[in-house]
């Protein structure tokens, strides 16, 4: 199985490299609505002081660790993926004797994300540079929580995006689907505005929902703002949505080739 | 001994939505859809032994593929069964999809953009082939297809011949022992067909794989096969030697000229006149095989001809007249 993976890795990161100049305005487009959010909110916080309590420093901190967890915990698989459902590509795939979206996609989507780390790198070191965030609060203890929480949550997102992948299986809508699931994204995951500033109903919402541990939860961690007892909860709704992400996937993946194979692949 | 394959009263029925082109359509098919029964294979029954090569002989939109298809696991019968190798192919057990293949088209386990060698070794990984046997593997199939020149270069830039080669090469890494193959000459040259036949041919000998090529070309199944199925709407319609074929199917040969005030001539004399909508230009006559060469040197004698050839019947016409009678 080892084997299977490192060969995978070599054949997708091959790929990926020959799109780099791709991948590079995927990132610079990917890149643009936190970086506005973080100017805006950073120049309101300058004026009025704070914005219930959010210095312009606690914003910049926030926004510049969020670029990096957005790029650990988000996934692309319906764009590499739900053309293979729709133009029938997937047969090839499905003869083989591995899963093709729990080993190749997979493997696919772990080559882009690390280029595109690459290619944040200088972005990021500029960003450092012209706000001068200053992270004393961050913690070794908090980064180490931080990383097996972010792979964690990588997984939770990638089988929900999975699954709305596989809905391609029964319609030609998947993409509009996926993006209505992307706006719950950007509102309950932190992205839009720190999850404290929301309104407290929604704050209470997000709490239960799986998108605040794709970023508000891991950089909470990082910048060790958390107690003891919200990392733990943290946890174990990071593992209880793992659960319900991986069973969800499989029932409609399932469901999916067999309706694939019903119809014509 | 039981047979390798075996297929009782296999059925395909697909459900092809319809709707009339225009705005108006559209909007009613929005809402209600209707849908056509499209019933590709019907109640189709064989045995196949381990070893044999045996050739699926149809017109397009026959159901050869479907059947194929149907054999390898991609496809659910709408009823009827299938048992290849002990296995009922559409539950994609593990253990059926390693002992299997399936060569369809020209863009299927190789990746486009990196070299096909890159292809080659996750193929062993996935395979899970040890690496003496890969190497082994490797270098009959090096062998006999000429394989290594074109390792190294991203699949992209292969010639469809060069792809096809490397197609089949990949399909074949974990010595499968059964092979579906769909159309493997398809858009070939005459040397890029032979070669492909001569090597499946040898591959066959070398390993008793059992073979199931579908092709639309008389020449690739005569050649490799000495057992036909010929499928025809769907339908079994004769399932035998080659040689019987031969029998059943007179043998003609289309031979078509280019004259001069081409509309003054009259070939019926000559053989039945065949009208023939690809090439206007030329009038077509038919004629049984073995009065070939007599009839076009009188035709040559006779007839201010600028240009003659000699051809096969396409497929669909032998089959319609065999069978449709």
């Amino acid at each position: 199985m080892f084997l299977i993976f490192k060969r995978l890795w070599q054949v997708n990161w091959a790929e990926q490299w020959q799109y780099r100049a791709n991948l590079l305005m995927y990132l610079l487009y990917w890149l643009v609505s936190p970086i506005i959010y973080l100017a805006v909110w950073t120049s309101i916080a300058t004026a009025n002081g704070d914005v219930n309590g959010f210095t312009a420093n606690d914003f910049v901190t926030y926004y510049m660790v969020l670029l990096i967890c957005d790029q650990v915990t988000s996934n692309i698989v319906i764009h590499t993926f739900g053309y293979k459902i729709q133009d029938g590509s997937l047969s090839g795939e499905l003869i083989r004797p591995i899963h093709p979206m729990l080993t190749n996609a997979l493997v696919n989507n772990v080559a882009f994300k690390i280029l595109t780390m690459i290619g944040l790198t200088p972005i990021w070191i500029i960003l450092f540079f012209l706000f001068k965030p200053d992270f004393s609060s961050v913690t070794l203890t908090g980064i180490l929580l931080a990383i097996p929480a972010m792979m964690l949550a990588f997984l939770i997102g990638y089988f929900q995006s999975a699954a709305i992948t596989a809905l391609a299986f029964w319609t030609t809508r998947v993409y509009s689907i996926h993006e209505f699931y992307f706006a719950l994204i950007l509102l309950f995951s932190g992205q839009f505005v720190p999850l404290p500033l929301m309104p407290q109903l929604i704050q209470d919402i997000a709490q239960y929902l799986p998108f605040q541990l794709l970023l508000y939860y891991p950089i909470q961690l990082i910048l060790g703002n958390l107690s003891t007892e919200q990392i733990i909860h943290g946890y174990m709704m990071t593992g209880v949505w793992l659960v319900i992400s991986w069973s969800i996937f499989n029932w409609v993946w399932r469901k999916g080739v067999k309706k694939y194979s019903a119809v014509g692949a | 001994m039981t047979p390798t394959i075996s297929v009782q009263q296999l059925s395909k029925t697909y459900e092809v939505p319809e709707r009339e082109g225009g705005f108006g359509a559209a909007v009613r098919s929005f809402f209600k859809r209707k849908y056509k029964d499209v019933k590709a294979v019907q109640e189709v029954n064989f045995n196949i032994e381990q070893g044999e090569v045996v050739g699926f002989l149809g017109p397009n939109g026959a159901g050869k593929t479907t059947t194929l298809k149907m054999l390898s696991g991609l496809l659910h019968p709408t009823s009827g069964n299938a048992n290849v190798l002990g296995f009922t192919p559409w539950e994609l057990k593990n253990d059926y999809l390693r002992s299997m293949t399936l060569v369809m088209g020209q863009r299927n386990r190789l990746s486009w953009d990196i070299p096909a060698a890159d292809s080659f070794l996750l193929n062993q990984a996935i395979y899970r082939i040890p690496d003496d046997e890969y190497k082994e593997t490797y270098k009959e199939l090096d062998e006999l297809l000429e394989l290594e020149p074109l390792m190294k270069k991203p699949v992209r830039n292969l010639s469809l011949g060069e792809r096809m080669k490397c197609e089949i090469a990949v399909g074949l890494l974990h010595r499968p022992k059964v092979l579906f193959l769909d159309e493997p000459t398809i858009g070939l040259d005459i040397t890029g067909q032979a070669r492909i036949r001569e090597f499946l041919q040898e591959y066959n000998k070398r390993t008793g794989a059992t073979i199931i090529l579908t092709s639309h070309y008389m020449a690739d199944v005569t050649a490799l096969c000495e057992r036909i199925i010929i499928i025809h709407h769907g339908q079994l319609k004769y399932d035998g030697g080659i040689n019987d074929l031969s029998k059943k199917i007179a043998p003609f040969k289309l031979i078509g000229v280019l004259m001069e005030n081409a509309d003054a001539h009259d070939l019926s004399k000559y053989g039945e006149p065949v009208e023939n909508m690809e090439d206007a230009d030329k009038k077509f006559i038919q004629v049984k095989a073995d009065e070939v060469t007599r009839i076009t040197s009188r035709l040559l004698a006779d007839l201010p001809i600028r240009d003659i050839t000699i051809a096969d019947p396409p497929i669909e016409d032998v089959i319609e007249q065999a069978f449709n009678q």
